[in-house]
């Protein structure tokens, strides 16, 4: 399979600067997601990289081929699309041979080639139904199918997922998943959902503001987040911030006059900072030990394990504290929250980890 | 509501009341805003309609109220009738007509309007004026246009073959008709393209880009994408047109009359001439019962296209 | 949307397929634009300068005379304002009716009401022939013959199937959920169509009242049928009759059919920053 470089590429719609400026190397067949808000740009780079979109300055390589100004049919790349863009008109068969029928194939190998990706997408009882008469799950795997015939360098997904049901959805991602291992091929897939980006990825981009935030495995962005823009979209519930000031030996002042809190900040004294700690690692602790008081504005019960909500004077959002599913505390109880586990990452006030 | 032993007890008497009433009152609204309307649609459409079928079976020639049954006669004079063939011929003429050219080059310059060309709201505007002029004028400019002394045309092909022409285009039998219908085409063609881009705005645009990836080349695209997905349009298009040709009435008046030696005679002239010229109402109302017939013929292929098409795409 | 030309990676630059097509649009465009042009240029030469000329040509100068004559014509006022008095009301009782139909079709539907609304839409398909002879009667018989009322009446009724037929699809695009809330508050029927949903049709009454003007104004069988003497003639059969007395004044010709046309022309540009979407809504689905 091949890798696909990104060279200091840079999109621009008239005045306004979509992209600015993607340095990126994803590695041979790498399934690699690009993530971030709406209006981050990933859908415009999953988009450049089609051809579809043309790029204002930079280059995009495929295989060692630089294609910045190729056309998208030669520049060995498949798309599926969030609404599938099946031809109504077409049946399964006929969806998925496109473009092969378009270059002429001769008869045979179509039919063989289809029936071959048929077969690895279940969809061999299909191939006479018109879109029109096939559900959600079965339309995108068509989309996939037709996508997988054309044997291309690269995969592009434009969030895949998004029109389907929740349960619809696990059951597509993990099929996704499997496709991946059986082809081993190389992957972009885009998605606002970090659930998905987490569970698919052999690595994510972080995108916002069309700038790249951070590269990495999804455990690398979640257990060490480059900055606070990182820290906030990764993770559900997602991590909680506290602004602090740093006091002597590095110890952390969460508010005027509280007990500060033991840690090893390499920051000289009066720095202020972000403390930034997931949920899993705060817990009810005894008075002693902890950090804050907060009140508890609401606590969602997930059967697995419980989620408590509370407010705090040192923190501007409500606190996320993970619970075991037998704890529950009454609404409106003050309760001492303390660090649990020992994991805390500090930001400084540029947003960046230090 | 004491309960019978063994049977369910009574809804409350306000729960009955109640879900009546929100059924009453929607019906009352059903009623209060659809009896105009369809009173009137009933008095100008409808009853007329049944009517003419009625005066076909009646020899009544438009003064006063007096008239005798005739049974059959009418039908049976149209079907010897040398005239009313000789419109027949021409008003299918005319529908064939209406297929290809108005509906064929407005699909044309839709798909040319639609490739981001500069100015093309300007063009679009051209190409849609014609239809805001009323075919009276529409017929006196083409009138002018077919001079044969001092015409458009003649000067246009004096102009390329160097030799002076003065064809008289409409009163020729041999080409009146045609000279009609482009005039009438000329006029149509802004319709359909107008309808075709709209089709064309319904057309997904990610279908448009799978076509890319996929490697269509322009033609291709056209022909495996844009077409099919047009085909709603395309049905709306032809059925109009059709339609419109059937109706095509003024235009002819102005331009010909039906002449010259009812060369250019269709359904709709021959039926006027026939009523309100000769006075021959009864007569006229069996040609206008055929037009009918023509009429719900076209109207029933429509509706079925328009199903079948309903059937592939949501 | 284009269908034709997507964007293509790093295209730029000089396109052979823009360049073609600009060419075609620029003939075609010609082809279309010379009938209405010729008639602007005959209307500003005098009648000798066609005659010695030609119809065609550019002018000398612009010569204002003929559109004088036009407007000076007694004749001409009465034909405009009989057309006027037509095109008026039946305009506006037309699109009311389609309204009222249009709404029930939409939000109120019953058992049979869809095929009630194909039966009204047909209505639309049927050539005028099929119902004159039974209107002449009946207008004949009423003694309205040579008035304008049956022209009035009959456009209204004409009026009703595409009325009706844009009307209903631009109110099922209207969520139900409006209606609902407004229900809520305590609104009959009446008050939603009214103030709910009439306001935010704007854009398809702006296509609609164009339509119907345009069309009715340039209407030329009813008037035909139903009028006989030159005080109730419309527009449209004025023109006609005007040919009798401006035999080879084709100048004057010229200018009468652009002064015709002006109402229409000024209906259409008044409505047409309304009805930017009006005209996709229902028109591919039909």
């Amino acid at each position: 399979m091949t890798d696909l470089t990104f060279n200091a590429v840079r999109k621009s719609f008239g005045p306004l600067e979509i992209v600015k400026g993607i340095d990126l190397a994803v590695k041979s067949g790498e399934f690699v997601v690009f993530v971030g808000p709406s209006g981050c740009g990933k859908s415009t780079l999953l988009r450049m990289i089609a051809g579809l979109e043309s790029v204002t300055s930079g280059q995009i390589v495929i295989g060692g081929e630089d294609v910045t100004n190729t056309p998208p049919a030669q520049r060995g790349i498949a798309m599926v699309f969030q609404s599938y863009a099946l031809f109504p008109h077409m049946n399964v068969g006929e969806n998925i041979s496109f473009g092969m029928r378009l270059a002429h194939q001769p008869r045979e190998l179509i039919a063989k080639r289809v029936n071959e990706v048929a077969d690895i997408l279940q969809i061999k009882h299909l191939l006479d139904r018109r879109p029109k008469q096939l559900s959600g799950g079965q339309r995108q795997r068509v989309a996939i199918g037709r996508a997988i015939i054309r044997n291309p360098k690269v995969f592009l997904f434009d969030e895949p997922l998004s029109n389907l049901d929740a349960a619809l959805r696990v059951q597509m991602r993990l099929e996704i998943a499997r496709l991946h291992s059986e082809l081993g091929a190389t992957m972009v897939y885009v998605t606002h959902d970090q659930v998905e980006a987490m569970t698919l990825a052999d690595r994510i981009v972080v995108l916002n503001s069309g700038r790249i935030e951070q590269v990495g495995t999804p455990m690398e962005l979640y257990e060490n987040p480059a900055n606070l823009f990182v820290a906030r979209f990764i993770g559900s519930p997602a991590m909680n911030l506290f602004p602090a000031r740093v006091v002597a030996d590095g110890a952390l002042q969460l508010a005027a006059g509280a007990k500060p809190v033991a840690a090893h900040v390499g920051a000289a004294a009066d720095t202020k900072v972000t403390l930034g700690v997931r949920s899993e690692h705060l817990a009810i602790t005894s008075p002693e030990q902890a950090m804050l008081q907060a009140k508890l504005v609401a606590i969602e019960r997930l059967g697995s394990e419980n989620i408590a909500y509370l407010e705090a004077a040192e923190s501007p959002d409500p606190v996320a504290v993970s619970l075991p599913h037998t704890t529950v505390p009454r609404v409106g109880e003050m309760l001492p929250i303390g660090l649990s586990g020992g994991v805390t990452h500090i930001f400084g006030e540029d947003g960046n980890r230090i | 509501m004491q309960a019978w032993p063994g049977v369910a007890p009574l809804p409350s008497p306000a729960v009955l009341i109640v879900g009546n009433l929100v059924e009453q009152r929607t019906r009352l609204w059903q009623i209060a805003l659809l009896a105009l309307p369809l009173a009137v649609f009933g008095l100008i459409v409808v009853w007329p309609l049944a009517s003419s079928f009625y005066y076909s079976f009646t020899n009544w020639n438009g003064f006063g109220a007096g008239y005798d049954f005739v049974g059959f006669d009418n039908f049976a004079q149209i079907l010897g009738d040398r005239l009313f063939f000789n419109a027949i011929v021409n008003t299918v003429i005319w529908m064939i007509a209406a297929i290809i050219l108005p509906s064929g080059l407005g699909l044309i310059l839709a798909l040319l309007l639609d490739s981001r060309v500069p100015g093309a709201s300007i063009f679009k505007t051209i190409f849609y004026l014609p239809i805001c002029l009323s075919a009276v004028i529409v017929g006196q400019i083409w009138i002018w246009i077919y001079q044969p002394d001092w015409g458009l045309l003649n000067t246009l092909i004096g102009a390329a073959t160097g030799e002076d022409a003065n064809f008289a285009w409409l009163a020729k039998p041999g080409t009146a008709l045609y000279s009609v219908i482009v005039a009438w085409s000329w006029q149509q063609t802004g319709l359909s393209m107008v309808i075709f881009l709209a089709g064309l705005t319904a057309v997904p645009s990610d279908l448009l880009e799978v076509s890319d990836i996929e490697g269509a080349n322009t033609f291709q695209r056209i022909w495996h994408v844009v077409l099919p997905l047009l085909r709603p349009a395309t049905v709306v298009v032809i059925a109009l047109s059709v339609i419109n040709s059937l109706k095509g009435f003024d235009i002819l008046y102005i331009m010909t009359g039906g002449g010259p030696f009812n060369s250019s005679d269709t359904l709709a002239m021959h039926m006027y001439n026939e009523s309100f010229k000769k006075y021959l109402m009864g007569y006229g109302a069996a040609i206008s019962v055929v037009l009918f017939l023509i009429a719900i013929t076209i109207i029933f292929f429509y509706f079925r296209q328009l199903k079948k098409v309903d059937e592939i795409y949501d | 949307m284009t269908s034709a030309a997507p964007p293509r990676a790093g295209a730029g630059g000089f396109d052979a397929w823009k360049a073609a097509t600009l060419a075609i649009l620029i003939i075609l465009a010609l082809v279309f634009l010379a009938p209405t042009v010729g008639v602007l240029l005959s209307s500003i030469k005098s009648t000798r300068d066609i005659a010695l000329g030609n119809l065609w040509s550019m002018p000398n100068s612009v010569y204002l005379a003929n559109y004088i004559e036009v407007l000076t014509n007694p004749a001409v006022h009465t034909y405009m304002l009989n057309t006027l008095l037509v095109a008026v009301p039946a305009t506006i009782g037309s699109i009311g009716l389609g309204i009222l139909a249009g709404y029930v079709f939409a939000k109120l539907p019953f058992r049979g009401s869809n095929l009630l609304f194909l039966v009204l839409v047909a209505g639309m398909f049927f050539p005028p022939q099929v119902i004159l002879i039974p209107l002449f009667r009946l207008f004949n018989g009423l003694g309205l013959i040579d008035t304008l009322w049956p022209v009035i009446i009959v456009h209204i009724g004409l009026g009703i199937p595409i009325c009706t037929l844009l009307m209903r699809n631009f109110f099922a695009t209207v969520p139900n959920a409006l209606r609902e809330a407004a229900i809520l508050e305590g609104a009959n029927e009446w008050q939603v169509l009214t103030r709910v949903a009439l306001p935010i049709s704007l854009p398809a009454l702006a296509v609609l009242v164009t339509l119907q003007f345009t069309w009715i104004w340039n209407d030329f069988l009813w008037p035909l049928i139903f009028t006989q003497s030159d005080n109730k003639r419309t527009i449209m059969l004025g023109l006609v009759s005007l040919k009798g007395q401006y035999s080879v004044a084709w100048g004057v010709q010229g200018a009468l059919s652009l002064i015709a046309t002006l109402p229409t022309l000024i209906v259409f540009l008044f409505f047409q920053r309304y009805f930017i979407k009006g005209m996709t809504m229902g028109a591919v689905k039909g």
